[in-house]
């Protein structure tokens, strides 16, 4: 198969392995986590402070550990998603302190906002997880409001979610709430029921919070995304093969604790560096340098056999506009045509990461569905094909009234919800509405017709009485 | 009631052999083909009309349930009443001279046919006379014109003023349609109305002659 953007050789993969082991065993990866550099010592690693120096054997023998593939259960088992090889997952925004919203008005992100997100997802046609901070809600405590979002994501929807990575503490929440919602800690301990998301501090770090998340999570059996999010130019360097080496050593390292944490931990190869605007010192994700990246970490993870994750309908535009639609339908479908399985940030995000919309998550929506389309491998029998039907038709007939036509008028193609195929006339007729507009309409209708999902009253009572108990500590 | 609304639904999903026997069994119950044509057949049409208008049906099925229609009346005519009508009248159709292209007419050709009208389609590259000796011939209620070229636009100004230079101009009405035409133009040339689609032009054509 012949793919332009599919570039690294044995060769390239080989150097940046090479290297990366290079760094790792000389220069070393800093873990800000008392407990950390007791696994590591306890495993042989050379240890000096919080310097970990690890070599290409203990780094080696931990990637033989991870499983390629792995499915996350969700609330409702028949929304359950597996990660890995050809199977890949869509998972909403996250992260985003704000929202933007169809006026192109920034305010703070509420619970309320958090909720919403949670019910979109719960109602998506082509989202497969939910998320977890989708937006932070700046109306609740801080301290507690990893509660409040899981408790959301476990009432609100029923797919399978994210956890909580916010401290050790964080995570330990998210696994008691996980153990209430599906019938005990025994059932999650093998059985992953949520995918956190745990970043390196770059250059070369992780901090306490992130190690601590990581530990208590994959202790617990629950999956976690080693992530590496370098600006090349700031925090890694400035061209995308020392960032692709970079990287690779934080993320190699983060992975190996969590095999000497638990042998077998789940884990994806995760990665959503991308180039710093030369002109201002701003991230920019809506860059080309974003989505080379996405295919580098692709293939990376497909060199060690782990599964992958990149970010998705990505932009640094600050409204659903032309921008916006440019930027993240090239970050969304190069992750999808790359092979990446974890695609993060697939719906809503504006302004690198700063905001989230609402009417910018149905557009992204929309975009997962043609990528899935696109996804969708051709029929090329003979009863797809059907040259008996093409010779009767013959020469200048018609396939309108076709009875194929007919029986595969609903299925054949993509049925866009938002994307308009108007003409001019119906367009002006119907007001010239814009796509963010359409959005806005669908989005009242889609909220008005939510219903929330089954869950058992006892169930859904320990959960929020857990979360009341908490806040009282 | 509930067989004439059995039929309606039978015609709605496009389904043949359900529709053909269950008009056979009303009639051998009684029911009259006058009535199985409008409560049963035509009410089914216009819902099919209306759902195609809201996007809740899609072309293929419209058509789908317009070639059912066709085959129930097949069987209803013979027993419908002298001076019964089952056409809403005829319609000529063409792309004009010049214009290979077929797809939309085809298209409004069959809609109109689904929504009643008897439908003469000239086929494509087709004259002035020709169009002329179909108008003596047929005497339609309405002609359609359709171009998809700038370039074979004029040749409908041209269609339009040899209608009216024969005196029959005032006996029927003219639509235009086509992806480059709009209605300035169709006013500009004298037509009586564009529409910018199949499911419009259909819609419209009713409405002009009501």
């Amino acid at each position: 198969m012949y793919d332009r953007i599919q570039e690294l050789n044995q060769n390239d993969f080989s150097r940046i392995h090479e290297n990366a082991m290079d760094l790792l065993k000389n220069t070393g990866i800093v873990f800000n986590d008392d407990e950390a550099i007791e696994i590591f010592k306890k495993n042989g690693v050379k240890v000096e402070g919080k310097t970990v120096f690890l070599t290409e054997a203990q780094v080696r023998s931990a990637l033989e550990k991870a499983p390629t593939k792995f499915t996350v259960k969700g609330r409702n088992p028949a929304k359950s998603v597996t990660i890995g090889e050809d199977d890949f997952v869509f998972a909403p925004g996250y992260g985003a302190p704000y929202i933007i919203d169809g006026q192109g008005v920034q305010r703070e992100a509420v619970m309320e906002d958090y909720d919403t997100f949670c019910k979109l997802i719960h109602t998506s046609k082509y989202l497969d997880m939910n998320g977890w901070m989708m937006v932070e809600p700046s109306d609740m405590p801080p301290s507690t409001v990893h509660m409040d979002m899981m408790l959301s994501n476990f009432l609100l929807c029923d797919k399978p979610c994210m956890g909580s990575p916010v401290s050790r503490q964080g995570a330990r929440d998210g696994l008691e709430m996980a153990a209430i919602a599906f019938g005990g800690k025994e059932k999650i301990m093998d059985q992953p029921v949520s995918v956190s998301l745990i970043n390196s501090l770059s250059p070369l770090q992780f901090s306490d919070e992130m190690v601590g998340s990581l530990i208590e999570l994959a202790r617990h059996g629950q999956a976690c995304i080693i992530a590496s999010l370098i600006m090349a130019g700031a925090s890694g360097p400035v061209t995308l093969g020392g960032v692709a080496t970079l990287q690779n050593a934080e993320i190699l390292a983060g992975i190996t604790l969590a095999q000497m944490v638990r042998e077998g931990a789940p884990v994806i190869y995760g990665s959503t560096s991308s180039a710093m605007d030369m002109k201002t010192g701003a991230l920019s994700i809506g860059a080309p340098a974003l989505a080379k990246n996405i295919n580098i970490t692709a293939q990376m993870a497909r060199f060690y056999k782990l599964p992958s994750r990149s970010g998705g309908g990505l932009t640094d535009a600050l409204f659903p506009d032309g921008q916006a639609g440019v930027e993240s339908a090239l970050a969304l479908s190069t992750a999808a045509r790359s092979g990446i399985n974890f695609i993060l940030h697939s719906c809503g995000i504006l302004g690198s990461y700063i905001a989230m919309s609402f009417e910018k998550f149905l557009l992204d929506e929309e975009l997962c569905g043609m990528l899935r389309q696109m996804l969708k491998p051709l029929d090329f029998s003979d009863e797809s094909i059907d040259v008996e039907m093409i010779k009767k038709v013959g020469i200048g007939g018609q396939y309108l009234t076709n009875p194929k036509t007919f029986k595969l008028c609903r299925t054949e193609f993509f049925l866009p919800d938002l994307m308009s195929r108007s003409n001019y006339d119906a367009w002006s007729v119907a007001g010239k509405k814009k796509i963010h507009e359409v959005a806005d309409d669908k989005l009242s209708k889609r909220l008005a017709t939510y219903e929330k999902p089954d869950i058992d009253p006892t169930m859904e009572k320990e959960l929020t009485e857990y979360v009341n108990r908490r806040k009282n500590e | 009631m509930s067989d004439l609304n059995t039929i309606t639904q039978s015609l709605i999903s496009g389904d043949i052999d359900s529709l053909l026997e269950q008009v056979k069994a009303a009639l051998e119950k009684g029911i009259s083909a006058s009535d199985i044509l409008t409560k049963g057949l035509i009410t089914g049409m216009d819902i099919v009309g209306e759902r195609m208008e809201t996007g809740e049906m899609f072309i293929p099925e419209v058509l789908m349930s317009a070639h059912t229609m066709g085959e129930a009346v097949k069987i209803l005519k013979p027993l419908l009443a002298e001076g019964e009508s089952v056409s809403a009248g005829c319609v000529i159709i063409g792309t004009v001279k010049g214009d290979l292209h077929d797809i939309g007419k085809n298209l409004v050709a069959m809609m109109m046919q689904s929504a009643g009208f008897d439908v003469i389609d000239l086929g494509v590259d087709v004259d002035s006379d020709t169009f002329m000796k179909a108008i003596e011939e047929h005497a339609p209620k309405i002609v359609g014109l359709s171009a998809l070229l700038t370039t074979t636009m004029p040749m409908m100004r041209e269609t339009i003023e040899k209608i009216t230079q024969s005196g029959k101009r005032d006996s029927l009405k003219i639509m235009v349609g086509g992806a480059p035409v709009n209605k300035e133009y169709a006013d500009e040339i004298g037509a009586d109305a564009y529409a910018s689609d199949a499911g419009s032009a259909c819609k419209l054509a009713k409405a002009m002659l009501k």
